[in-house]
């Protein structure tokens, strides 16, 4: 088994998760980013989307939006707005808030709403997409 | 005696007040644990990035980051400084308002152009409080599109008040933003607190409990240090913004909490004592009348 470090991910509202994990796979701003222990230090932001993480051999996903890591070589911290297992996610809030996001992306909106509307249709697509992928 | 009746209508009047308090201690003290409860899970997180971002700050090469940028170049009296303030929507919370209104008011009368303050005031009173203020000689500018409550707070909101506060600050509207809030110490003591949010400096962080700096590795960054520390920092500002928010509703219900359940008592005590004249007076009433129709009796024979 391969050596494990600390993780910690810690949402706004809660910890949500504190413990010994093995390997972490998450998606930075440019792409997937694989750390396992004795990791050089780094510092990258995450934008909204899936992350893995192994603890005994299993892997475990989750949502996340919008949030940092850093990495040390012995532990990882991920502070991010929200993170939410798979089961968690309410697909049915998250349905309403892609169809909100879409009819408002036709009407017409300054380029600061559009962002923000374009990024809410981002989480609500993502919470959609995992929750399809990994839990049925 | 007319006294009675007045002393009747006293009590009467008493105790509606006091079902009034009374209601509004239930409401508050169910308010403050909703309050408390979000207030313990953020305040993980709340910490937790203030000491992240102080660690990743300690091994980041130095940037030419635009958050970092302390414009010296503007003088002391020049600079636009802007700050947010959190206060209640309502009153009837004891001193907490006031307190938060004074600290400001000091905080307000230490910058040397008092002209160039700008406030973001949230909460109903203190925006009507700084309004007024505004209409007499001193003034610190109110936006007055600044329109937020300061009810059941959410990250969404914190968001759109970081934006609207980096976007000034970019337009280089705001020269320095500093955030105001009521800090709670413990559950029974909470006092105001100033912050700056921007620009970003390391000094604010600290440096550890034994007071030298920790010769950590260079941290690499991904993609850039300018990328992440742009994307870093507004998200910082966020979740400080976030966290002060949650931490202040929660004190203002605890402020609430503990005024009405003050209010209450008082109430009590007074209704107490007022019984007492009451009966005191309808004793002597009785008293009277007795004397009255025994002297009649007595002179009838």
């Amino acid at each position: 088994m391969a050596k494990s470090f600390h993780l910690e991910i810690i949402a706004a509202d809660r910890i949500f998760y504190q413990g010994e994990c093995e390997h972490l796979v998450i998606t930075a701003i440019d792409g997937l980013i694989g750390i396992m222990y004795g990791h050089e230090p780094l510092v990258t932001s995450l934008p909204t989307g899936e992350l893995k993480y192994m603890v005994d051999g299993k892997w475990h996903y989750a949502a996340i939006s919008e949030g940092f890591i850093e990495v040390m070589p012995e532990s990882s911290i991920i502070l991010a707005d929200s993170c939410e297992l798979p089961e968690e996610i309410d697909i049915k809030r998250a349905e309403e808030a892609r169809e909100r996001a879409e009819e408002k992306l036709r009407q017409k909106q300054s380029i600061m709403e559009y962002y923000h509307t374009q990024a809410a249709l981002n989480r609500a697509m993502n919470r959609l997409k995992l929750s399809q992928k990994h839990f049925k | 005696m007319a006294n009675i009746r007045e002393i009747r209508e006293r009590i009467a009047s008493i105790k509606q007040i006091l079902k009034i308090t009374n209601a509004m201690y239930l409401i508050s003290s169910s308010k403050l644990k909703k309050a408390r409860k979000s207030l313990d899970a953020t305040m993980p997180y709340f910490e937790k990035l203030q000491t992240t971002i102080e660690s990743i700050l300690e091994h980041t090469p130095h940037t030419r980051q635009f958050y970092f940028d302390k414009r010296q170049n503007i003088p002391d009296g020049k600079r636009k400084k802007g700050y947010i303030v959190i206060t209640a929507d309502k009153g009837l919370c004891g001193s907490y308002n006031h307190n938060i209104l004074k600290y400001t008011e000091q905080e307000l009368s230490k910058t040397s152009d008092i002209d160039n303050c700008y406030l973001f005031v949230m909460g109903h009173v203190g925006r009507m409080y700084f309004q007024n203020r505004m209409k007499n000689a001193k003034k610190a500018y109110v936006d007055g599109e600044f329109l937020y409550t300061t009810q059941n707070p959410t990250l969404y909101r914190a968001r759109e008040i970081a934006e609207l506060v980096l976007e000034k600050f970019e337009k280089k509207e705001l020269d320095e933003v500093y955030i105001i809030y009521t800090d709670m110490v413990n559950p029974n003591q909470y006092e105001p607190k100033t912050v700056q949010l921007l620009p970003f400096s390391r000094r604010h962080f600290g440096k550890t409990a034994d007071g030298t700096m920790k010769k950590l590795p260079k941290a690499s960054f991904v993609p850039s240090p300018e990328e992440v520390m742009a994307y870093l920092i507004p998200n910082y500002a966020k979740g400080f913004i976030y966290g002060a928010m949650v931490e202040a509703f929660c004190c203002e219900q605890q402020a609430r909490m503990t005024a009405m359940d003050a209010a209450t008592n008082s109430a009590k005590d007074m209704i107490k004592d007022l019984s007492l004249l009451y009966n005191r007076a309808r004793q002597a009433a009785i008293t009277q009348e007795i004397t009255e129709v025994v002297s009649g009796a007595n002179g009838l024979e």
